[in-house]
């Protein structure tokens, strides 16, 4: 089986260094009016490139940006939206990390691209293709609550949603991304949720050009899929090093159920949940269980 | 029930007790001495002694705002795990991990076994009950909120891991006791996010109680209750401190339905909301408990810690609670 060395999505936008402080310092700078919004956005830039760097230094065949201007995995992309104003902090699933609900009072629409210039700038800075990642409909819908709400308006936030996304997934395509990854968290807590992930996941497929559009859950456990898969393995919540002869073992039984000769090797999530010298460690780790994988294979 | 095992600790309380649920804002010079003090700037005696200087502040303020059940205010603590992390063997601390927005804190990781070696508290619950006749309660992070607000490279897992720092944490609890606390509060602010694992949380407070002579307290918020209620009762305490407000009461619902069956630290106020509650408000709230948990049972206090607000807002939220209250007393 071939191994694609992948990262998930987020990264940590901190470390213990002066350097890695960077965009945190900018941000409480900003905040207090001392820097300008060219400020900001040069440290986030920054950050995403030394983002991309711990990426590629690592081995990763597959990068992402980091989602290093990302608020938070919500708020960041349905505040974008029209319609939508962002409330206060909620929990994010069982983390210990918290997102800002979108409250909607008005007809969602995208009036302007919500990540392409972001994918853009990382691609110009990447020396390996960049899969960019949207947070998935069902999950948006999940975190959202609709002003004056009325029965049934669920699958209206999903369809919404879905209507709002799909040009940013044509726009990302024709931008040159060859993977996009969709994620939908919320589908392993609310599994009746399933039939309308894949109604926004059919709109995405019309949209996708000849970019591969990619699911991601997380948060829970998944079984079973006809499809090729990306395998979370290495554990995005816990800064414990996963045995590599373990996760070689593990890979090896998969790959004989698995119906598909490609595989991609991946977190569990967003590496945002670690510190940064840990999830540093991880995504070299990935390397190391591939070539266990691969020499325990031969 | 629970009144009568005060009594037998020797603390009479009125009706409606007021306390709060353990964080107060910290004054701005303490802010800064702990900035000083991160950079190298002050030394430890000099941070304590600011600690010192704000925990006298909240007592003296507690008292002259005739709160019944007092709290040090939390004044020399950062964050309410690491804190207990940075105490106890088998921890190291980790790095930078984003709680929202540009906010990250030290998130510990358990490399070793964990280990009491000396208390953690108690220097600090002395000082404030020598500063008062009023009860002060003893305030501790619950096992299974230290287990989930850390990463584990020890034990085999989440379960292994809470026993384990239970078993700890009981020593801190032995200690508080044999000082004089006669209410400790044991925070678990985690156990309502993994309704799956409540049995976990509850064998965990069970390892740090059991048999030992005095009113526990648990407080609990940030979660879906309508998952671990009425299981939740299971819980080897005697009063859960409950965030009410800031959910619109809706638990009450679930009380309805099944019987409450402890005492309960009832928030009348909404820690999230600068606004301070008028008056009527809290007594609103306060007769909406009336309908349907027995008076005896009820204790006033806010939803959570009052540290994210600010000096004049906490006290404001706790007079308009005392005041109200008193008068519901009478």
């Amino acid at each position: 089986m071939e191994l694609i060395l992948t990262n998930h999505s987020s990264y940590p936008r901190i470390g213990d260094g002066t350097d890695h402080q960077l965009l945190r310092r900018t941000i409480a700078q900003w905040e207090k009016g001392e820097k300008t919004d060219a400020d900001l956005r040069a440290a986030e830039d920054r950050m995403t490139e030394l983002a991309l760097g711990d990426q590629i230094v690592a081995g990763l065949e597959i990068v992402t940006d980091g989602q290093i201007r990302w608020y938070d995995t919500i708020s960041h992309l349905a505040g974008k939206l029209q319609g939508i104003r962002i409330n206060g902090l909620l929990r994010f699933f069982d983390t210990n990390t918290y997102f800002r609900q979108p409250v909607v009072h008005g007809a969602i629409e995208r009036t302007k691209p919500l990540l392409v210039g972001d994918f853009e700038f990382a691609k110009g800075k990447s020396s390996q293709p960049v899969k960019p990642v949207l947070t998935g409909p069902v999950t948006l819908a999940r975190h959202s609550i609709e002003e004056n709400g009325k029965a049934g308006s669920f699958e209206r936030l999903v369809e919404s949603y879905t209507a709002a996304l799909t040009p940013e997934v044509a726009a990302l395509a024709a931008a040159g991304a060859g993977l996009i990854q969709i994620d939908e968290p919320s589908l392993l807590k609310y599994s009746a949720d399933l039939p309308q992930a894949a109604r926004s996941l059919k709109a995405f497929g019309a949209a996708k050009g000849s970019s591969q559009p990619m699911l991601a859950v997380y948060f829970g456990d998944a079984t079973g899929s006809a499809k090729p898969l990306a395998l979370g393995l290495v554990d995005g919540r816990n800064t414990r090093l996963e045995d590599t002869r373990t996760v070689a073992g593990q890979l090896e039984k998969i790959g004989r159920c698995l119906g598909s000769a490609r595989a991609w090797l991946s977190p569990s999530c967003g590496f945002e949940y670690l510190p940064r010298d840990r999830a540093q460690l991880k995504l070299r780790h990935l390397r190391t269980i591939r070539r266990e994988f691969l020499g325990s294979a031969e | 029930m629970s009144r009568e095992k005060l009594q037998k600790l020797g603390i009479d309380l009125p009706l409606f007790p007021t306390t709060s649920v353990g964080s107060f804002p910290k004054p701005d010079y303490l802010m800064k001495a702990r900035g000083d003090f991160a950079k190298g700037k002050i030394s430890r005696q000099e941070l304590e002694e600011k600690s010192r200087q704000a925990t006298e502040f909240w007592i003296r303020k507690q008292e002259e705002l005739g709160v019944d059940v007092l709290v040090d205010g939390e004044m020399y603590r950062g964050d309410m795990v690491a804190y207990f992390a940075e105490r106890l063997r088998g921890f190291e601390e980790g790095g930078f991990v984003r709680s929202y927005g540009n906010r990250y804190y030290h998130k510990p990781i358990i490399t070793g076994e964990v280990r009491w070696e000396a208390p953690m508290t108690v220097v600090w619950w002395k000082y404030a009950q020598n500063l008062t006749p009023k009860p002060v309660k003893g305030m501790l992070t619950g096992p299974y909120t230290v287990m989930d607000w850390s990463f584990n490279e020890f034990y085999p897992g989440r379960r292994e891991t809470c026993l384990a720092l239970a078993k700890e944490i009981r020593r801190e609890v032995e200690a508080l006791i044999q000082a004089g606390a006669k209410i400790i509060q044991i925070d678990e602010p985690a156990t309502s996010v993994r309704p799956e694992e409540l049995q976990v949380a509850i064998d965990g407070l069970r390892t740090v109680t059991e048999g030992l002579p005095a009113y526990f307290i648990t407080h609990i918020c940030y979660g879906a209750f309508e998952l671990i209620y009425p299981g939740m009762l299971e819980m080897p305490v005697d009063n859960f401190d409950l965030e009410m407000s800031n959910s619109g009461l809706d638990m009450l619902e679930l009380f309805k339905r099944h019987r409450f069956t402890k005492d309960i630290s009832f928030g009348v106020v909404d820690v999230h909301s600068h606004v301070v509650e008028e008056e009527n408000v809290v007594e609103k709230r306060l007769r909406q408990a009336l309908e349907v948990l027995p008076k005896e049972s009820i204790w006033v206090d806010p939803d959570c810690g009052l540290k994210t607000r600010t000096v004049e807002e906490a006290i404001a939220k706790m007079q308009a609670l005392v005041k109200v209250a008193k008068a519901l007393r009478n």
